[in-house]
């Protein structure tokens, strides 16, 4: 538990920093997902923010085709909120499988995708053109 | 591009709780020896001479072959409808049929419906009625004598083809890699087929052979005279013959799903497998065939050796007691995959080529991942692979008998530790070590 407490404390900072990064971002990401209705998701996730202070913030650096940052199996509690920022040195797209949640990603710009782990399993996220795995969120 | 562990799908399983496993895996092993020295001494099961027969008209429906040829005509017309989106549909492997209903609906769903109807892909086979109406250009089958000798051992290769296309090929779920799978599968088994006659089908069609194994665990047999029966899936599995190659099959159904289970492990991403490529897949994928197969070879002949039997008939005599823990694994492994992912298929049917058109209206619906909950599939996962293992048990316990009936019990014991050993391995496996 008490070392659960600094993580909290650390995640609801960056999520405040990221929050208002991702509402800069929305519009942005709002215009790449082509099939799943785009004006909904920047709305809702504005609106949900405030109330959640903890959440789990993860990030992702991909360069040279290596994947830094956290990486591998992460753990993540059933309904948690989860931000996951990824940088990447090539133009991609990010997907997170089974929220259908995806981001385009441009070089050298994090990109941000931000939504509640609120299905139980194990999830891959990965790059759209490369098929490279970033990490699996382990849900549950 | 998607790319995913296992075919396709947009989520994998939950670690097994602990306890769970444990639990599993000292009910497998106190089962197990309940079963050696508390159980019958005298064989106990029916042979192929039991069953109850169905009523005349189901008779009739069974043996008629207007109706399979029908049948066969409906599931080549869904093939080919597959077919044709896998080549002309949406290029997004997420948006595209056609891997959906090769990898989920049919290579999966084969399994909960061969094991209640018994061995449907036998029936309606759509290469059959191919086969058929290629007849008349191909001539006599001339290799048809050769073909008994050759046992189920084409099939064994067929599925091994087919697992490595499923679980080691990265562009697996590419609508492309589908439709030259497919076109490939039906040239590769019409060719020899008009070799070696229709019968072919019942020895290297690897679905139509998977189809079949797996219906040895239904109630649905067919007696020694022919007609089709009711009898408990127990005695199916010891009345149906003992086919040479028929162990090669079990292990290459074990050594995949074994391997399926291995490479979602975070051990095997990031040590062996990390690179996920189609070398260490291969690999790892050959490794857990080959290592099933030592050691189920290694159980049998060591059983045989105690009882002074001789050695090679071994593993072909135990291959159908096996067949159960395969069985196990497969319904853990791919469970959930059917009942979640499988949703998709029925999505995409409503709109096959992408046109925005909706014939089922369900092109609107969105997969349901909480449809079943984690618990019900960690209880469903344990539940399969310990009731799998108890019923191999009984079979091979009931084998034993029949083979050398005056033989002590211990003699089992080599190839009950095997079977302790796939069931506690695959337990490890679904716990994630």
């Amino acid at each position: 538990m008490s070392r659960r407490l600094p993580v909290a404390f650390a995640a609801a900072a960056t999520a405040l920093v990221v929050l208002t990064g991702c509402a800069g971002t929305a519009p942005s990401d709002a215009g790449a997902p082509s099939s799943s209705a785009p004006s909904t998701t920047p709305g809702t996730t504005a609106a949900a923010a405030p109330s959640t202070a903890a959440g789990r913030v993860l990030e992702v650096r991909v360069s040279g085709g290596q994947v830094t940052g956290d990486t591998g199996r992460v753990p993540v509690a059933l309904g948690e909120e989860v931000t996951l920022t990824v940088t990447s040195d090539v133009a991609d797209e990010v997907h997170v499988h089974g929220y259908a949640r995806e981001a385009a990603l441009a070089p050298g710009t994090p990109a941000t995708v931000r939504f509640p782990a609120d299905i139980p399993g194990v999830f891959e996220v990965e790059l759209h053109e490369t098929g490279t795995v970033l990490l699996s969120l382990q849900v549950g | 591009m998607t790319v995913l562990a296992h075919g396709v799908g947009s989520r994998t399983d939950l670690p097994l709780p602990l306890g769970l496993a444990l639990y599993g895996a000292g009910a497998a092993i106190l089962v197990s020896f309940t079963v050696l020295l508390l159980f019958w001494r005298r064989p106990k099961l029916g042979d192929a001479t039991s069953g109850h027969p169905l009523p005349p008209p189901v008779q009739r429906a069974a043996d008629s072959s207007v109706l399979r040829r029908c049948l066969q005509a409906a599931a080549l017309g869904v093939a080919v409808l597959v077919l044709a989106v896998a080549l002309a549909g949406p290029g997004d492997p997420d948006g595209n049929l056609a891997p959906w209903v090769l990898y989920v609906t049919f290579w999966v769903g084969l399994v909960p419906a061969s094991l209640l109807l018994g061995p449907v892909w036998r029936v309606v086979n759509p290469l059959r009625l191919l086969a058929r109406g290629l007849r008349v250009l191909t001539g006599p089958p001339r290799g048809a004598g050769r073909l008994p000798e050759l046992g189920l051992w084409p099939a064994a290769v067929s599925l091994l083809v087919f697992v490595w296309l499923e679980l080691v090929y990265p562009d697996r779920s590419t609508p492309g890699t589908v439709a030259v799978f497919l076109l490939g599968y039906a040239v590769v088994h019409l060719a020899a087929a008009a070799w070696f006659g229709e019968e072919w089908f019942a020895r290297g069609d690897g679905f139509e052979v998977y189809s079949t194994v797996l219906a040895r665990l239904s109630a649905v047999g067919r007696r020694d005279d022919g007609a089709v029966v009711v009898r408990s899936p127990l005695t199916n599995a010891v009345a149906a013959p003992d086919a040479a190659g028929l162990a090669a099959v079990v292990v290459v159904l074990l050594g995949s799903t074994g391997f399926d289970g291995l490479s979602r492990t975070v051990w095997w991403q990031t040590g062996p497998g990390a690179a996920d490529d189609t070398l260490s897949g291969t690999l790892g994928l050959a490794a857990c065939t080959a290592v099933v197969a030592v050691l189920y070879s290694l159980g049998t002949r060591l059983s045989g050796r105690l009882g002074r039997l001789p050695l090679r008939p071994q593993p072909r005599l135990y291959a159908a007691s096996v067949v159960p823990i395969a069985v196990g694994y497969t319904v853990a492994h791919y469970f959930s995959l059917l009942a979640l992912d499988g949703q998709t298929t029925w999505i995409l049917a409503s709109d096959p080529f992408g046109t925005g058109a909706d014939l089922f209206g369900t092109a609107a619906n969105v997969v349901d991942l909480r449809a079943v909950g984690t618990d019900l599939i960690a209880w469903v996962q344990v539940g399969a692979v310990v009731l799998g293992h108890v019923v191999g048990v009984l079979l091979a316990h009931e084998k034993a008998l029949r083979v050398a009936p005056r033989a002590p019990a211990s003699d089992q014991l080599p190839l009950v530790a095997v079977m302790v050993l796939f069931t506690v391995a695959g337990l490890g496996l679904l716990f994630g070590f």
